[in-house]
């Protein structure tokens, strides 16, 4: 015997003793692809924490009929082969019977045959596939892309005179979509785009763009992207001397204490619900909201709640989709998330349909500034 | 768009970046001529000045030019230790130039998980050392900060030009590049060379780190694309000329600029790598020729 096969047996020998308690007590399996490292880290260990979070208020209140949960989680490294090792390994050796996976799309993208082979839904934080047959195992709680664009444009129109902007945009799928919707509908709120740049996540320099979109009127620069790029964009519009609103798109609150200090009241973000609590009105939203901040802030404190508040409402929509279904198979959950309709979450309202697999359909979202220190709605 | 006023104002921030990327090329230059050795920690040293002054500057609360100094001074002595605990044992046994070189990579790969580990993945920054709006030159913005990085740079250029030729370590270090053996018969102590060019290299990243981030942001992971850039510079002005190095990252940063206006930020690299590439088919030993 090698070494190698030794520690393989050793493996197998012991997860088969791990696997063995199991039957005991029966748990429902939801397996969790994560970027726990690499690009999408900051998003998706938050929305790892947002699922647990909900397994642990799902298992306090006695689990989903009458089984826990039993959460699964593999980092895929944000790499699109990975997340496909990773799927592979918690569906055959995890016996994962349900995913609730993080933002990586490309990995989710990559995955999605292999699920719809073993016929086990998977409710994302990410864009959905696109074919048609992995599209229909496939379900979202991201918003659709128009949203953050729309709220920016709406502000625009409602609350400035600026009617020609600059679009920032990195190369990412969720980015690009972004641009074009931004692109697409622009004219409709009588806002001009007259100029569209594009930034690598690493540039350490973003004042040519800035400087072209300037010379070519904008009197805003729309910025879709994650990450410090942000910080850079404001740093280089203030030394520009530029007279710019920088309005950015949904990220970590942490990143915008330090651009609210460069650019004061010319900076604005998009923002959802759980990241504006304070400001929300009383109503089911924000009641939907406490039931999951009140535990997250006794966890993680003053960490931002967005993604994960996301990774709860992915929970908490597959057990009830469990419920309703009657059951725990994997056709069964995928025809019950279709049934789900008026379903308050803590991002918005859910409605899926065989036909609508994002189920966010009205925009969540508000457009907030920093002023002081606190985040002030502003649309 | 008839209005191409931006097109001054690009030249201005690139030649801002150029700077820095021309200090990182220094750095990599010095190392270069003690050892031989190409050090890829380089983007750490650039990283953790940044990080180090921003840690100071929140955390303790010292003013902007004490703690930039501390952050240089504990980059250099890192870059000692970096020398000492990595490099010098390999080279004690003889390993390959190519094992050492790698070796540096992962002491890069090791000191920016510590760093994240420590400091978070959040992006950071520093306030700008003078926070003034900017001096309009004819429609062309110069920052403050610019005129920082500029003046800088260039005082850490002279002042390393200086210390080349007229001290004695510095000649030392200078007879070292042109050949370890014979210097080593001359009595000069290499390895202690080596020591120093680590200690001088990182001070540069660090400085050039620190420089750049009030204009843009810091995190764990800045360090590799500002090394890439650097190394880009070094061999652009004929690898082991610092000087060289210096035009080299003006030049690039210039060229990645424009190139952003003619081709987007997505080829940005491609086109100026592009062009770098043409340069050295016309120049093959770089702006000022090889060293050795």
């Amino acid at each position: 015997m090698t070494f190698r096969t030794f520690i393989a047996a050793t493996l197998l020998a012991g997860s088969s003793i791990l696997a063995a308690p199991a039957g005991a007590q029966e748990t429902y399996k939801v397996g969790i692809s994560a970027g726990l490292t690499g690009y999408a880290a900051t998003v998706d260990r938050a929305w790892r924490d947002g699922v647990e979070l909900a397994a642990e208020a799902i298992n306090a209140r006695g689990g989903v009929m009458g089984r826990k949960i039993q959460v699964i989680v593999e980092d895929n490294r944000s790499e699109p082969q990975e997340a496909v090792t990773v799927y592979r390994k918690m569906l055959s050796s995890d016996g994962a019977q349900v995913f609730v996976s993080g933002c990586v799309s490309a990995g989710n993208f990559a995955a999605a045959g292999l699920l719809v082979r073993a016929k086990v839904p998977m409710m994302l934080c990410s864009i959905l596939p696109q074919q048609p047959d992995q599209l229909k195992w496939a379900f979202s709680t991201l918003p659709p892309a128009g949203f953050e664009v729309e709220k920016r444009l709406e502000y625009l129109r409602d609350k400035t005179q600026i009617r020609k902007v600059g679009v920032l945009h990195d190369p990412t799928p969720y980015a690009n979509l972004q641009k074009s919707v931004a692109e697409k509908v622009a004219a409709k709120y009588g806002i001009e785009i007259v100029a569209i740049e594009q930034y690598k996540q690493d540039d350490a320099d973003l004042s040519v763009q800035i400087s072209k979109m300037r010379s070519a009127g904008a009197g805003a620069v729309l910025k879709i992207g994650l990450g410090g790029s942000t910080l850079t964009a404001a740093k280089n519009i203030k030394q520009l001397g530029a007279d710019m609103l920088l309005l950015t798109s949904l990220e970590d609150l942490a990143v915008f204490g330090p651009v609210a200090e460069v650019l004061g009241d010319k900076f604005f973000f998009v923002a959802s619900p759980s990241q504006v609590y304070d400001a929300l009105p009383e109503g089911p939203l924000k009641a939907e909201i406490t039931k999951f901040l009140g535990p997250w802030k006794a966890k993680y404190g003053d960490r931002d709640p967005n993604w994960a508040s996301r990774g709860w409402d992915g929970l908490m929509l597959t057990a009830t989709a469990v419920e309703t279904g009657k059951s725990f198979e994997g056709a069964a959950v995928r025809d019950a998330y279709e049934g789900i309709k008026g379903f308050q979450g803590t991002t918005g309202v859910y409605n899926f349909s065989p036909e609508v697999h994002q189920g966010i359909t009205e925009n969540p979202f508000v457009l907030a500034t920093i002023v002081n220190g606190k985040i002030k709605v502003v649309q | 768009m008839a209005d191409f006023s931006y097109i001054p104002q690009v030249l201005v921030s690139g030649l801002g970046i150029g700077c820095v990327y021309g200090l990182i090329g220094i750095g990599f230059c010095v190392i270069y001529n003690a050892s031989g050795i190409v050090n890829f920690a380089q983007g750490a040293f650039v990283m953790l000045g940044g990080m180090l002054t921003q840690g100071l500057l929140q955390r303790y609360g010292l003013p902007l030019l004490p703690a930039a100094l501390v952050a240089i001074a504990i980059v250099a002595l890192l870059g000692v230790v970096l020398e000492r605990v990595v490099v010098r044992p390999l080279w004690d046994r003889k390993a390959t130039m190519f094992t050492m070189i790698l070796a540096t990579l992962a002491a890069q790969i090791v000191i920016e998980r510590v760093t994240l580990l420590v400091g978070g993945d959040q992006p950071k920054t520093l306030p700008m050392f003078t926070d003034l709006p900017p001096i309009q030159v004819s429609g062309v913005a110069v920052s403050y900060q610019l005129l920082w990085i500029v003046g800088s740079s260039l005082l850490a250029v002279a002042a390393l030009a200086a210390f080349f030729r007229l001290t004695r370590t510095g000649k030392a270090m200078r007879a070292c590049a042109i050949n370890r053996e014979a210097a080593a018969l001359q009595g000069i102590p290499v390895s202690r060379m080596l020591a120093a060019a680590f200690a001088i290299s990182a001070a540069l990243g660090a400085m050039a780190g620190i420089l750049i981030t009030p204009t843009q942001y810091t995190a764990f992971n800045v360090g590799v694309p500002f090394a890439i850039s650097g190394f880009i510079a070094a061999i652009v002005g004929g690898f082991g000329r610092p000087f060289g190095a210096f035009l080299g990252g003006l030049m690039l940063g210039l060229v990645q600029s424009l190139a952003i206006l003619g081709f987007g930020a997505g080829l940005k690299t491609v086109a100026a790598l592009s062009v770098l590439l043409l340069f050295l088919f016309i120049r093959p030993s770089g702006l000022l020729g090889a060293a050795k």
